[in-house]
């Protein structure tokens, strides 16, 4: 095989050869491509899981709360004020600063005075906590967040280093890199630089220099169809591969910049193969630099994906998590964390 | 966001340090002692404060020939025109933790505050307290009875004594930042960081 990314065509063969009527059956009863109904077949293996899963992507997602520690020392203060407003939260038992949403209250999380006036809390689903928390980043470390806007995850890594040690959060898009400053500016982080530009660029200005990095990569978002209902539709298998090149680019450029002995956390919220469990094959094949390692987090989370549509990938690809949201409650995500050689 | 053009940056350099003393006395230099000024220009100049950390990154982005878009704490903007620094609301909040006081601020009424968060004046009849000193067209804060600095704003009074001329409609503050800002314009439409 010439690379994994040059599978793919092959793999769409096969995607298209597989789809029957019992394929097209389902995908029309719940408002999908009919190739994306394949392919979970494929990936979970039963019909039955495929329907589970379709059923919970149909459910309201469970929102978290991020409580903003490197403004409010005390997250209780935070927490009373959104109970006051007849929100009800419970502890996640694995992150220490956040709360889900276990019922609303009468204003929505984006519109109280509380988020509204700055700073106290952000809110978003469970699983985008998750790359963050694996990542594991401390006050010591040289951080590189290589795609940052609009910065949940570049705060909250902040949050986690107590404010101290360093994060470079580059991003391209000249929109989301306001949302970015925003955030930034918003929640009083003061350990962060931020750079707008493409982070294919980020070993030519830095060289290997950071300890860790965060490639929570641009995605087709098929893990949200819980939020987003028009990702039933709206990506083509050309969209995919057009992802992953990406995102195999990025990757490259993010492994170059980290110093021996660093940890990449990569991360979508896409549930998709080709741009996960491919994407990172891609890297571990061409790179030679890297191995995949163990998550800190076990959370039950799914291991990677072993074969794909006849495509076998290496052992190690295992040890990368994956998340659905009929098995863990969250949003569909992809998790892996590499270890630079 | 950077001024716009060709944008420079410096790293070092004592004129923060003047206007926080200007505006606020010698003894709150402590709230930026530790911190690196870095001053980017172009139209108008935007105030960094950098912890020992992040100066290596800095210096690389600086020699590849690129700027920073931000870094480390914003501490606000210098002008040509008075007022000829704004302070943004997080250097504003330790300015206060360190004095431990508040100086150069209007406390604002919880209406008065989800006024201000659209980006409109504060009036007299929201306004609870002053706090001296106060010059009329230089920096204000506009705080929340929660000790939050939710807005700065260009003082339409001389001094607080002032205050008891006016009536409940007339503007104490003409709001220049709020931090509705972040969440409102600031994102989506071109609405200017500041209004002056």
């Amino acid at each position: 095989m010439a690379s994994y990314t040059e599978a793919l065509s092959a793999v769409w063969s096969r995607i298209r050869s597989s789809t029957n009527s019992k394929v097209e059956e389902v995908a029309s009863s719940y408002g999908y491509l009919s190739y994306m109904v394949a392919r979970y077949l494929e990936m979970l293996g039963s019909w039955e899981e495929v329907v589970e899963m379709l059923n919970a992507f149909e459910r309201e997602l469970v929102r978290s709360v991020r409580v903003n520690t490197l403004r409010f020392k005390d997250p209780r203060e935070v927490v009373e004020r959104l109970e006051a407003l007849g929100y009800s939260l419970t502890p996640v038992p694995w992150e220490r600063y956040s709360y889900t949403v276990a019922k609303v209250g009468r204003v929505p999380l984006g519109a109280t005075h509380e988020f509204l006036l700055g700073g106290y809390y952000l809110y978003r689903g469970l699983a985008s906590l998750l790359p963050p928390v694996a990542l594991n980043p401390s006050g010591r470390d040289r951080v590189l967040d290589a795609a940052a806007a609009p910065g949940g995850k570049t705060t909250h890594m902040a949050q986690l280093m107590g404010g101290r040690g360093m994060i470079v959060a580059v991003d391209v898009d000249r929109e989301r890199f306001r949302a970015l400053r925003s955030n930034l500016e918003r929640m009083g982080v003061e350990n962060v630089v931020t750079l707008r530009m493409d982070g294919r660029l980020v070993p030519k200005v830095f060289g290997r220099f950071f300890t860790k990095a965060l490639l929570d990569a641009p995605c087709t978002g098929e893990g949200l169809i819980q939020i987003d209902k028009s990702r039933k539709v709206k990506t083509s298998f050309e969209d995919l591969v057009r992802a992953h090149r990406l995102q195999v680019e990025l990757l490259r450029a993010t492994v170059e910049a980290v110093v021996p002995g660093g940890l990449v956390l990569y991360s979508t919220c896409s549930i998709a193969p080709e741009e996960d469990e491919f994407t990172v094959t891609e890297v571990l094949e061409s790179s030679g630099r890297v191995e995949v390692v163990d998550l800190p987090i076990e959370l039950n989370l799914l291991p990677g994906l072993s074969e794909y549509f006849g495509v076998r990938f290496p052992d190690g690809v295992r040890r990368c998590r994956r998340v659905y949201p009929h098995k863990h409650g969250m949003e569909g995500f992809f998790l892996c964390l590499l270890r630079v050689l | 966001m950077p001024p716009k053009g060709t944008v420079r940056c410096r790293i070092g350099g004592s004129e923060l340090e003047e206007h926080v003393t200007r505006l606020y006395g010698a003894e709150v230099v402590r709230a930026i002692a530790g911190y690196v000024p870095m001053y980017c220009w172009s139209s108008f100049t935007e105030v960094y404060l950098l912890r020992e950390e992040l100066l290596e990154a800095v210096e690389r982005i600086l020699s590849s020939g690129r700027v920073p878009y931000s870094a480390g704490l914003y501490a606000g903007r210098l002008r040509r025109s008075r007022p000829k620094f704004i302070p943004s609301h997080i250097l504003v909040e330790r300015v206060y933790e360190v004095l431990g006081r508040y100086v150069r601020a209007l406390e604002a009424a919880e209406q008065g505050v989800r006024v201000v968060l659209y980006g409109r004046d504060l009036l007299k009849g929201s306004t609870l307290r002053c706090f001296e000193p106060v010059e009329r067209g230089e920096v204000v804060s506009v705080v929340g009875t929660d000790g939050r600095v939710y807005a700065i704003g260009l003082s339409e009074v001389g001094s607080c004594s002032e205050l008891g001329r006016l009536r409940a409609e007339d503007a104490v503050a003409r709001v220049i930042f709020d931090l509705g800002w972040y969440l409102r314009g600031g994102t989506v439409a071109r609405e200017r960081k500041y209004k002056v």
